[in-house]
């Protein structure tokens, strides 16, 4: 018999652990909660750029576990994070995605704070015997930069971002601080699907096959087996080596990369990416960065956040290509981005109901190729994360 | 027919030919030095943003590949309205349109996916309108899984 029946397709893969996931990842309500307690509110999540704030008093609002935050370059040049809520009776003080505020007073009784989160301004403080403004700063949430990256964690006590990361972004400092960065492209888009179903496609690489550009560019431009993957520890994975693309291949991309500098470290022709736990993966195309990060609404939707950066300060003509390379694949009319999310929510709707039972991420190439390894690490810090194996989860 | 008249059908075409995936009747009503651009205004970087950019032989490129590409099953609709034409000489004009696209599923439900203007610079040549620019000013920034198809 080749097709099966419901307790063949119900049956665990008859493979080692770690070489398939449950579907159940994507759509049990308990896993959901897990995640959000035991990764989202514990790890380093990448907030934006520090080209997003770059003056003082301005600020950036991101949501993270549904919580409203924003980060704030303050007047001592320290880029600081706080929630989003007020101390007295819990309004959202910045209702705007970005902007520049001196002082951040609150629309409703205006309670005033300032750029390092104290308490300034209470009006007619003398009607309380018992508040002080000295009790009643924002709550501050720890920011680290990195390479003009800005993390913050919603654990007090989580160890430092350093430690958080490794060294899983060394082989990109030369890319994000040879020059100033800057973000030219940002857009959201919230996915019909689990954000780690997004998140696997920017980890799995086997999909290349999906993508007509991919297939055109890149599946020939280099032996498979020449290829480098690596995965660090705490389930951070990417490209150990840089991989090639052959641009001359999709028609309308020949020539990209000859026409403006690359950025430090790469040529035009260089692809080179990393995908840090749990859901930021930057990638860059030689001549152009991104950032996407992904966020959990529910089980069952996700927020995509999409940035696309270049060199700042650089002449208009070459911003303009560097825009149009990132438009090229990664923009909202993309020949890639957008395949993606047809793959992300397609694989979504068939676990949801549980047609879908288990997926397979066993493809070992010998850190080479098209290895599932860096999906494998992935699911094992998942799983050491929330105290669930990814193959069983659910007793 | 009328200026106006031909015009507001010029950019009923645009959106027709489209919707149909008949391409070679939209570059048609496209003049030889046609350029196209999505431009977003961004509130979280508080800069304009483009999106997508082509000349004609770009869009050209865009529509001979389509069929290779995943995408969106189902349809778009455009419906576009003219707001105000305004001569620049004789021969020249900028349209503003606003517009509506709905996306039709293969289950034949429909939503709104985008809202924005067109903002459109006509020209006559040998007595016929043609699009020499057009801008699409979106106002939705969130596209869910994104097009290949330009709006
Ligand atoms: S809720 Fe902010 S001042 Fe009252
Ligand atoms: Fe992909």
């Amino acid at each position: 018999m080749v097709a099966r029946d419901q307790s063949s397709w119900d049956k665990m893969p008859d493979m080692p652990a770690g070489h398939f996931v449950s579907g159940l990842v994507y759509t049990d309500p308990d896993i959901y909660r897990d995640e959000s307690n035991k990764v989202f509110s514990k790890v380093w999540h990448f907030a934006c750029h520090e080209s997003e704030v770059p003056d003082k008093f301005d600020y950036r609002v991101f949501v993270l576990n549904g919580q409203s935050l924003f980060a704030i370059h303050g007047e001592d040049g320290v880029i600081r994070t706080f929630l989003n809520v007020c101390s007295h009776r819990g309004a959202k003080l910045l209702d705007q995605p970005s902007g520049n505020a001196r002082s951040i007073t609150c629309f409703y009784h205006r309670w005033a704070y300032n750029s390092q989160g104290s308490c300034t301004g209470i009006p007619r403080a003398s009607g309380y015997d018992d508040v002080k403004k000295e009790a009643v700063g924002l709550r501050e949430v720890r920011t680290e930069c990195l390479h003009g990256l800005i993390f913050i964690t919603l654990d007090d006590g989580a160890s430092s971002l350093a430690q958080f990361i490794g060294p899983a972004l060394d082989r990109f400092s030369d890319m994000l601080t040879g020059q100033p960065l800057e973000v030219f492209h940002y857009n959201q888009a919230v996915l019909e699907c689990n954000w780690k179903a997004w998140h696997e496609t920017n980890m799995d690489l086997y999909h290349e096959f999906m993508h007509v550009v991919l297939r055109q560019t890149q599946v020939n431009a280099m032996p498979m087996e020449d290829r480098k993957l690596i995965v660090f520890d705490g389930g951070h994975g990417g490209s150990g080596g840089d991989l090639k693309a052959a641009y001359d291949g999709y028609d309308g991309f020949a020539g990209r990369g000859g026409d403006v500098p690359p950025l430090p470290g790469m040529s035009a022709t260089d692809f080179r990416f990393i995908n840090l736990f749990p859901s930021t993966a930057i990638i860059s195309r030689g001549t152009v960065v991104r950032i996407d990060t992904v966020t959990p609404i529910g089980p069952d939707k996700a927020l995509l956040e999409m940035r696309g950066l270049g060199v700042k300060g650089e002449p208009v003509e070459h911003r303009r290509i560097r825009q149009k390379h990132h438009n090229q694949y990664w923009g909202p009319f993309g020949r890639n981005v957008p395949e993606d999310m047809v793959a992300a929510e397609s694989c979504a709707d068939s676990f949801r109901n549980q047609a879908g039972r288990y997926q397979i991420i066993a493809r070992d190439e010998k850190m080479a190729g098209q290895d599932d390894a860096i999906l494998r690490a992935f699911y094992s810090e998942w799983g050491r994360r929330v105290g669930r194996d990814p193959g069983a989860p659910v007793k | 027919m009328s200026d106006h008249d031909a015009i507001r059908a010029l950019i009923g075409k645009s959106c027709l030919t489209l919707d149909d995936s008949d391409f070679e009747s939209y570059l048609a009503l496209c003049a030889p030095a046609y350029s196209y651009c999505v431009r977003v205004w961004s509130p979280e970087l508080r800069k304009d943003m483009i999106w997508l950019e082509h000349d004609r032989d770009g869009m050209a490129g865009v529509f001979e590949a389509l069929p290779e590409h995943l995408q969106r099953s189902g349809r778009l609709s455009r419906l576009a309205t003219v707001a105000t034409i305004e001569a620049i000489g004789t021969d020249q004009f900028d349209v503003v349109s606003k517009f509506v696209v709905h996306h039709t599923d293969v289950e034949g439900r429909t939503q709104t996916l985008a809202v924005g203007r067109y903002n459109d610079r006509v020209v006559r040549i040998d007595g016929v309108v043609l699009l020499s620019e057009r801008e699409v000013a979106l106002e939705t920034r969130d596209l869910g899984i994104g097009l290949h198809v330009p709006l």
